[in-house]
């Protein structure tokens, strides 16, 4: 089933007219991204380089990852909003770039794996995670956010 | 004066040899993003438990011990590909209204910095392990935060160079 009778739809909606026709809109929100996206890095770093054993090792990990779960969850949600304008006011380009869909499936690899073997791994006690899957755990999180970033770039850049 | 240095760098060997590559800019503004994710969200982090709002339990000086060097790490990689991406354009941001905005910022940021540390830093080890930190500490955990904001928004409408006061375009930078 071909997704892009969606994005033809995304690209109809008074919100994308909205966007193309006026000047500010779109660097108002694609700044209100960025910001966000420098929030929600700071949140992941603190507690991805945490679990690689750097950054703030006197705290302990459960309690590290409670205290800048707020952060971690508001500012993606600030990302989804501010990302949804420019999303549908440039529908078709997002469809025909590679980069988009490199971007959301990775954002949804990131999801699962935050909300799902990060997050049960951040909660419990250090003693019972032993050295190494606290370490791999924290790499693939990077690894898979840096792409996202990555991706998202390219979208405006390549096309 | 200084525009004499753009002039003078945009006609350099090198400074052309890395505007005419194809991948030079894609890859440079990309690094550049991604270690502002690191530079930036630890300020933010930093500023956010200076103002009190964030990460109350770590005290300043752990949290400086720590996680300096990975800042230290994303500002020598950010800077570097700032600064590469200027070389090789330097026509491009010369008259620009934002890139001197976000220069801007960045000095402010540098004071703001220099000011903690020389004057409110001296005293971290009587506070640190309170969780709301004295008032001169947490306005400027306030000024950075708003100061790095600015310098990220301002660095994002370079893109813009036509959506800036009229009184700029009147200097006529460009030609």
């Amino acid at each position: 089933m071909s997704m892009l009778p969606f994005f033809e739809w995304m690209g109809r909606l008074r919100l994308s007219a909205f966007f193309l026709e006026s000047v500010w809109p779109t660097p108002i929100v694609q700044n209100i991204h960025l910001i966000a996206i420098a929030v929600f890095a700071g949140s992941v770093l603190v507690v991805d380089l945490r679990m690689l054993g750097r950054g703030l090792r006197e705290t302990p990990l459960a309690e590290l990852a409670r205290s800048v779960e707020p952060w971690l969850i508001g500012s993606f949600v600030v990302l989804v909003l501010s990302g949804i304008p420019q999303m549908t006011s440039t529908a078709l380009k997002q469809y025909y770039s590679p980069f988009f869909w490199w971007k959301m499936q990775a954002v949804l690899i990131g999801v699962i794996w935050t909300v799902t073997v990060r997050r049960r791994m951040s909660m419990r006690t250090e003693a019972e995670l032993g050295p190494v899957w606290p370490k791999v755990v924290g790499l693939v999180s990077i690894a898979i956010w840096t792409s996202v970033a990555v991706g998202a770039r390219l979208i405006g850049l390549m096309g | 004066m200084v525009r004499s240095v753009f002039e003078w760098i945009d006609v350099m060997p090198m400074s052309i040899a890395w505007r005419e590559s194809l991948n030079g800019y894609p890859l440079l503004l990309t690094a550049h993003v991604v270690s502002m994710g690191l530079v930036a969200g630890i300020i933010i982090f930093w500023d956010m438990r200076l103002a009190g709002v964030a990460l109350k339990q770590v005290p300043l000086s752990k949290f400086q011990a720590t996680m300096f060097p990975w800042m230290t790490l994303g500002l020598l990689i950010n800077a570097g590909t700032g600064a590469a991406m200027v070389f090789s354009q330097p026509m491009r941001y010369y008259p620009n209204f934002y890139f001197w905005m976000k220069n801007g910022f960045l000095i402010l940021a540098l004071i703001n910095m220099l000011y903690f540390h020389a004057r409110i830093g001296k005293t971290v080890a009587d506070w640190e392990h309170d969780p709301v930190m004295p008032f001169a500490a947490r306005m400027a955990g306030y000024a950075s935060l708003a100061l790095w904001a600015g310098i990220i928004v301002a660095g994002r409408m370079i893109a813009y160079s036509g959506l800036v006061p009229a009184w700029w375009i009147g200097l006529d930078l460009g030609s």
